[in-house]
């Protein structure tokens, strides 16, 4: 027991931020924190089954985790509100090539979801395609063809760059009944 | 050009999400323990809207226990969890009954003024009991963490919030006295054990200092743009001023959200009054609700056959208050779950959790020991944003 608790606390210290800043990336802070917590409760209760490396099984996880738990419109909006400040934090920014990093942000907001994804696992999570493929769930082949096509896209949407990501927008979700379903 | 907008995106990363960015220190704690203990109820952000659902593990009380109080009011080992007069030695206090204590809160709180402004705002110091290990003998040390909030009025607005680590504490002085013995260190490690269905667990060393943090506020969206607490359910502020202002109403209300367990894992038994109690006393402590309710609240909680008074207490601030309480049962321990209010206004004072019988992540913590409590500070509107 005590030799999983330390276990477990290790894969928690070398994966807790990347977990987090994945669930940043796909659906905003506001979401992110309990998609960790959720994750790790996870990883505790099924240590027996987490692999070595755990990053890509732990986002896997994390990836469902935000499926299941959070209507579309919740993570749509935690989102939108994080895209808005990755804009608004380069603009902030002194540093040179702010033009070109906001080009870049910009575009990136301007993608679909699945593009995102994965650009971000790989740049900014530094996975290797096989790892990244784990944590969607398809074959490393697949992988590849769906990198591409987002690298592509990015280039394009940087070279041609959209406007300012919106800020969220205060709508009024229905009551969030979604959790009650699982807790009955 | 495509390898190139890759290394441009890799450095467009903002800087928050740097995969290497070390863990804030609570943070790494409240989620270990969450994972692993699933229970205690906590403190903290207890009453804060749960990011878009129901969340099954809960802040656990370990984390969230960063904080409160200086001359923490312990009681000695073995006179427990009895009530204590407020004046020792005065005159002798008339033991009012948990009902009457009750009634009177809410008549109070019935006449207080309502004027809402454009932020909610409430302070308070959450805290934690540890033992040490030490070879001149074990010692308890308190953590201790301030808390400010902001909430809207207005859905729309964003929220603020504030943390401060106000640095450990040794809990009594004879923690004092041990901890001396042991050459006052300023850096410390913690044993923090646990209790999950399948067995005792026990975690990493935790580290804890007795100097104090930086305060860091931040401004934050609101849950789903509009969800401003936690109420058995997620709540906007529009659904807190609205709540119904009679105890049978409110109880019906509250009571829609109760399946069973408690309010901080689904896999531990909950009584329907230990759940209301607990659901309850966030409200009184943290939520900008009506006169009227405040006082349906509080008539409602004198319903509870459960709930016992404790006459006078001093909360961990040693602000003397009347305190009304239920027995909680845990795997991490049981507890006297206490609710502590000013007799004069109704208003709150202080949440705590003193330990009755230790188990789990509290074996080692001497019976009567305040092993989690919520301090109020303050609990008002205004119309200042935090900066």
């Amino acid at each position: 027991m005590a030799d999983d608790a330390e276990h477990f606390t290790a894969i928690y210290d070398a994966c807790r931020q990347r977990v987090w800043a994945y669930a940043v990336s796909r659906a905003g802070r506001q979401v992110a924190d309990e998609v960790v917590s959720e994750t790790f409760a996870i990883a505790w209760r099924r240590l027996a089954d987490v692999p070595d490396p755990p990053l890509p099984w732990l986002l896997g996880v994390a990836r469902n985790v935000l499926r299941d738990n959070f209507r579309a419109e919740v993570r749509r909006e935690s989102l939108a509100a994080e895209l808005a400040s990755w804009d608004a934090a380069v603009q902030e920014d002194i540093a040179d090539q702010v033009a070109d990093r906001l080009a870049i942000v910009r575009a990136l907001a301007a993608l679909g979801e699945d593009d995102r994804e994965v650009l971000l696992l790989v740049a900014w999570q530094g996975m290797a395609p096989r790892d990244a493929a784990r944590v969607l769930g398809c074959s490393a082949t697949a992988l590849r063809v769906r990198l591409h096509r987002a690298r592509r896209r990015l280039a394009r949407a940087a070279a041609d760059p959209p406007p300012a990501a919106r800020p969220a927008r205060t709508v009024t979700p229905a009551p969030l009944r979604i959790a009650r379903k699982e807790v009955s | 050009m495509t390898r190139d907008v890759m290394r441009r995106l890799a450095e467009a990363r903002p800087a928050h999400l740097d995969p290497d960015a070390p863990v804030d220190e609570g943070t790494r704690r409240a989620e270990l323990a969450r994972a692993t203990y699933g229970a205690q109820a906590s403190s903290a952000a207890r009453g804060r809207a749960r990011g878009g659902r129901r969340l099954r593990w809960g802040l656990a009380g370990v984390a969230v226990a960063t904080g409160a109080a200086v001359a923490l009011a312990v009681l000695p080992d073995d006179s427990a969890v009895a009530p204590r007069d407020g004046g020792s030695g005065g005159a002798p206090v008339v033991a009012l009954d948990a009902r009457t204590i009750l009634l009177t809160a809410a008549d109070r709180a019935a006449a207080q003024p309502d004027r809402p402004g454009r932020y909610w705002h409430t302070v308070r110091v959450g805290s934690g009991a540890y033992r040490v290990k030490s070879p001149g003998g074990d010692y308890t040390i308190v953590t201790r963490s301030e808390q400010k909030a902001w909430t809207p009025f207005t859905p729309g607005n964003h929220g603020w919030s504030g943390s401060r680590d106000l640095g450990a504490v040794p809990a009594t002085p004879a923690d004092e006295a041990a901890w001396r013995r042991a050459g006052a260190p300023s850096e410390l490690t913690v044993q923090v054990g646990g209790r999950k269905a399948s067995g005792p667990v026990r975690l990493k060393p935790m580290p804890v200092s007795t100097r104090p943090g930086e305060e860091r506020i931040e401004r934050h969206p609101l849950v789903g743009g509009d969800k401003v607490f936690w109420l058995g359910r997620n709540v906007t502020m529009k659904d807190l001023r609205t709540l119904p202002d009679t105890p049978a109403a409110l109880k019906k209300w509250l009571l829609r959200s109760y399946a069973g367990h408690g309010t901080e894992t689904t896999d531990q038994k909950m009584s329907s009054d230990d759940w209301l109690f607990t659901v309850t006393t966030g409200l009184i402590i943290d939520m900008p609700v009506t006169p009227a309710t405040r006082a349906a609240a509080f008539r409602m909680l004198a319903d509870l056959k459960t709930v016992r008074a404790l006459g006078t207490v001093k909360d961990a601030r040693g602000r003397s208050g009347s305190a009304v309480a239920v027995t909680e049962r845990t795997p991490n321990g049981t507890f006297q779950h206490r609710l502590i209010i000013d007799p004069a206004t109704a208003r709150p004072l202080a949440d705590e959790r003193v330990l009755i019988k230790g188990a789990g992540m509290s074996a080692k913590l001497p019976t009567g020991t305040v092993v989690f409590s919520t301090v109020v500070l303050g609990n008002g509107w205004t119309d200042a944003a935090p900066r």
